[in-house]
């Protein structure tokens, strides 16, 4: 397989709504990516993009095609890869492969979602749709009453307390403050404030919940022999590992409901591939739609063990000068959850943390990087695993 | 069949005995694809519980929406709404029995299936 290497990065601020139409906003993240790039009159092998529902939120389909041609990237070959929230890193996954097999030297990967055209009721259901159709989705359930059982299920297993489950939010609004591409950069929260907010799904608050978002994120993507050969400047940042798992549509038919297990298997994979293990990583994005998942996909990726991850929080492990910070762009909480453009903007944080051109978020010396994106609830992982190759 | 004889099905795999709910093409466990139709059983655990107030859509009900995941004695178990109008005092071990009622509506139309209440019934359901 040939290196792949992320050449260029860019990004719309997330908002509830962002002005502009679906297309507006994935074209500003692409251009951006391709400036970054330096490859503004370039033509591309392929372009690939991300969302997970632009159909039913934008009344738009086809969208890849709309993209190639608002980008003015004819004839370049295109499709929309769909795999719910994770839709963005799938995206990134199969670029990789575009590149690593040698049919492609240059692509782009673009994620966008535009969610503020509906209600909230009405998201919430689309939202839901992606659970299993006749065992969840038809009884009601929505993504924060899965949360919300999960939080049930290991506060009672692992004795994690309202206050740790809070100083993750805290965390990651602390961190969104210092992001001006997060949606909720103008609010930072305390533990008090989280613990008051309103239920959503008992015991899931407000606070603990990502908001509803539009944004799109991109990557410029080559092989290393096109990033030699085009000069970059800026360091380069090597797609060192991917991990991809399933698990059982439905949450309780799982081996055990209160682990992720596809996290596990994912991260795993990612780790053996790029040949470093959990306790290398020097920056993490994770998947935190509800704040519990931060808390148990750091323990199912293996920064912790089983049961430790709320306390870690607690402790300021996982804060930007911890031992490993997490989600220092918010997160989903903060910097917000455009569904298909989640996973590419993680990957935008962790390219701007390994090169050092985060700003007052900044982790120190980052060098390897860790990104988890998430579809369903649980049962399928996509992990990316970065790194800066000077 | 009346409303009151509706019993709640799962698909025991006759190759490997899994007791698969929902029914899948094949088995989750060795792939089988011949099933037996078992009852999952009269009366259940709940394992835990929400409460919705902000459900989905379609959900014609007065939020909360009460959701929960019960275990039959079986080792099954299932998602489902819960029927329960006071729920304070619930308990993660209460005992449940499945009845069958209307869950949501979806693109106009009215969607059936179990749901749970108290097995011991000290109160009337809401959503029935």
């Amino acid at each position: 397989m040939r290196e792949v290497t992320i050449m260029g990065c860019g990004m719309t601020k997330f908002a509830r709504p962002l002005p502009g139409s679906l297309m507006d906003i994935a074209s500003e993240a692409s251009l951006k990516a391709i400036e970054d790039a330096g490859a503004g009159d370039r033509d591309f092998d392929a372009v690939y993009f991300a969302s997970m529902a632009c159909g039913e939120f934008a009344h738009q389909t086809a969208a890849a095609t709309a993209l190639v041609d608002e980008l003015a990237l004819i004839p370049a070959p295109t499709h929309r890869i769909e795999n719910g929230p994770a839709s963005g890193a799938s995206a990134i996954r199969d670029a990789f492969f575009g590149i690593a097999s040698g049919m492609y030297d240059l692509v782009l990967v673009t994620g966008a979602e535009k969610m503020s055209t509906v209600s909230g009721a009405v998201a919430t259901d689309l939202i839901s749709t992606m659970l299993h159709h006749e065992a969840e989705y038809l009884h009601g359930a929505t993504l924060p009453s899965f949360a919300a059982m999960l939080t049930r299920l290991y506060m009672k297993r692992y004795g994690l307390t309202e206050n740790q489950l809070a100083a993750v939010a805290v965390k990651n609004h602390e961190n969104g403050s210092k992001n001006p591409y997060a949606q909720l950069s103008h609010k930072k929260c305390t533990i008090e404030g989280v613990k008051d907010s309103i239920m959503i799904a008992d015991p899931i608050r407000m606070y603990h919940c990502c908001p509803v978002s539009d944004g799109g994120a991109s990557l410029v993507i080559c092989s290393a022999e096109k990033a030699r050969e085009l000069g970059i400047k800026k360091p380069l940042i090597k797609i060192a590992g991917l991990g991809q798992a399933t698990d059982a549509h439905t949450l309780q038919e799982r081996e055990d409901p209160a682990v992720l297990k596809s996290v596990q298997l994912a991260s795993q994979q990612a780790f053996k591939m790029a040949g470093l293990e959990p306790k290398d990583i020097d920056v993490a994005e994770v998947h935190d739609a509800f704040e519990i998942l931060e808390i148990v996909e750091s323990e199912d990726a293996g920064f912790f063990p089983k049961g430790e991850g709320g306390k870690a929080a607690e402790e300021g492990k996982t804060a930007l000068d911890g031992e490993l910070p997490i989600n220092p762009s918010g997160g989903l909480k903060s910097r917000g959850h455009a569904l298909g453009a989640t996973g590419l903007a993680q990957a935008v944080e962790l390219v701007w943390q390994l090169r050092g051109e985060a700003g007052e978020r900044q982790v120190k010396d980052a060098k390897n990087a860790y990104a988890l994106n998430f579809g369903g609830f649980g049962d399928n992982s996509v992990v990316t695993v970065l790194r800066r190759t000077d | 069949m009346s409303e009151e004889e509706k019993k709640m099905i799962g698909f025991k795999c006759k190759k490997c005995s899994r007791i698969n709910y929902p029914k899948r093409a094949r088995c989750l466990s060795c792939k089988g694809m011949e099933f037996e139709e078992v009852e999952l059983g009269k009366e259940c655990e709940l394992v835990t519980y929400t409460q919705v107030y902000n459900p989905p859509a379609g959900y014609k009900g007065d939020p909360p929406l009460m959701l929960g995941i019960v275990k039959f004695p079986n080792g099954v178990l299932a998602m489902g709404q819960l029927a329960i109008d006071h729920p304070k005092d619930l308990k993660l071990s209460a005992k449940l029995r499945p009845i069958w009622g209307m869950l949501r509506e979806i693109g106009g139309k009215e969607v059936f299936g179990f749901k749970f209440e108290l097995a011991k019934k000290e109160q009337t359901s809401k959503l029935k």
